[in-house]
């Protein structure tokens, strides 16, 4: 009887079998350990970006809101962020375990170490401005990303001028203390400041500017303003009375 | 063609090397593993002999067609037993269908080897019946069978059996106390006398 080893030996060389070279296993290793990096590197960026949404968000308005702090965190977590993050350190715990000796890790170990990773390279990114020009790029490039994701753009909030909310955009500018807004049901609203209205850079009072304003409305269009602050990426706190340069004549200036 | 006493002293992973030049030295790899293998495939798959045999030359022309990929950090034995691990998993679901009694040592091998675990404490004297033994493990769980073989029957170490598995060391572990637990739980229920 013929034996088994002569029998593969024989099947091995009439139908010509190779052994597949190095390359295609290493490309094969690198392949997995690229979609294991990708993976993490999209769960810091979607951390990166939570993080950034959560950090300005208006904290100080939860009172204009009538809610509770804690109702106001839980509207303001960045759900669809916060999915991709935690979709993504599956698929990177996915992809290590198909790394060559993955398998001899514990998965509560893989997953903790890419959290672990993801938050403290979200962190960094952060720490680097990204966290504000990656949401500005997908609320740029996407159309309903502003419907999904809570809280930087939300309208809704600053829709209520008789809870003293107002948000839209600057129309027209009177004067340097009277100016007006266009909010996001179409209405024109007459907003005025005093000299304790507090306005916060990098705010620029200009037509087609997006704001944010805090005040009081009396009557059917006119609203008070007791804080203005631009739609996105709140700064340093200024007086409106600061803004209001007296006119130099140029020859002055030397 | 290579002569038997050219591979007598050498190891495996020689044996390997040795092959990716010459691919007549994987004769003695395939000697070396026939039995074993065969053995292996029987005790997990309930497949009869001759099914075996097909299985085992499909494991070894893997094995061959991915000799590249031997990694040096494991052992032959383990990296050629987790071809054949998978090789018998996916003809399982080639043919959707697991057998749903392991006829392996029916002639009471299987718990004469377990009873030697000092944590179970068996009589590893006594003769064991062939309805004996099965009364046990047909109350076994699937995922406990193949632990206790390749720990009992096999011989192989805890990190052996990771590496064939491709589980963690903890979790192999885990699996063979509670595969002893519950071995112990059937026999206790089926008044079985060790």
């Amino acid at each position: 009887m013929e034996k088994l080893g002569d029998k593969i030996l024989d099947k091995i060389k009439k139908e010509k079998i190779e052994p597949r070279p190095k390359w295609q296993f290493l490309l094969r290793d690198c392949s997995v350990w690229l979609f294991f990096l990708v993976s993490l590197v999209v769960g810091a960026v979607a951390f990166c970006v939570s993080l950034y949404i959560f950090l300005n968000n208006d904290w100080d308005l939860y009172q204009y809101l009538h809610t509770t702090l804690v109702g106001h965190v839980l509207i303001s977590i960045p759900y669809v962020w916060i999915a991709i993050l935690v979709a993504f350190v599956l698929i990177a715990n996915y992809n290590f375990k198909y790394t060559r000796n993955g398998y001899r890790h514990e998965t509560f170990l893989v997953v903790g170490l890419s959290v672990a990773g993801s938050l403290l390279f979200g962190a960094f990114l952060h720490s680097m401005g990204m966290g504000e020009r990656i949401e500005n790029a997908v609320s740029d490039g996407l159309p309903f990303y502003e419907k999904m994701v809570c809280c930087g753009n939300r309208k809704d909030i600053w829709d209520h001028p008789e809870n003293g909310l107002l948000g839209g955009e600057i129309t027209d500018v009177f004067d340097p203390e009277n100016f007006e807004v266009k909010d996001f049901q179409g209405a024109f609203w007459s907003v005025r400041e005093t000299d304790d209205t507090i306005e916060y850079a990098p705010l620029q009072m200009i037509v087609g500017e997006e704001v944010k304003i805090i005040g009081e409305k009396e009557g059917p269009d006119i609203f008070w303003a007791r804080e203005i602050r631009p739609w996105k990426d709140r700064g340093e706190k200024r007086k409106t009375i600061d803004r209001i340069v007296p006119f130099m004549p140029p020859m002055l200036n030397n | 063609m290579i002569k038997k006493d050219e591979c007598l002293n050498k190891t495996d992973e020689e044996l390997v090397a040795l092959t990716i030049e010459n691919q007549d030295f994987f004769a003695c790899l395939v000697d070396r593993y026939t039995d074993k293998l065969t053995r292996y495939i029987m005790r997990i798959s309930a497949s009869n002999r001759e099914d075996a045999e097909d299985l085992l030359q499909e494991i070894f022309v893997k094995a061959y067609r991915n000799l590249n990929d031997f990694d040096l950090d494991l052992k032959f034995s383990s990296w050629i037993y987790r071809i054949a691990h998978n090789q018998v998993i996916s003809s399982w679901r080639k043919t959707k269908s697991r057998p749903q009694v392991v006829k392996f040592e029916a002639d009471g091998d299987f718990l004469k080897f377990i009873a030697a675990d000092e944590d179970l404490a068996l009589d590893t004297e006594r003769k064991f019946r062939a309805e004996e033994v099965r009364a046990v493990l047909e109350k076994l769980d699937d995922k406990y069978e193949e632990v206790l073989v390749l720990k009992f029957l096999e011989g192989k170490d805890y990190k052996e059996i990771s590496d064939i598995l491709q589980k963690p060391l903890g979790t192999v572990a885990t699996l063979i106390n509670r595969a002893k637990k519950q071995l112990k739980t059937i026999i206790e229920e089926e008044n079985i006398n060790f």
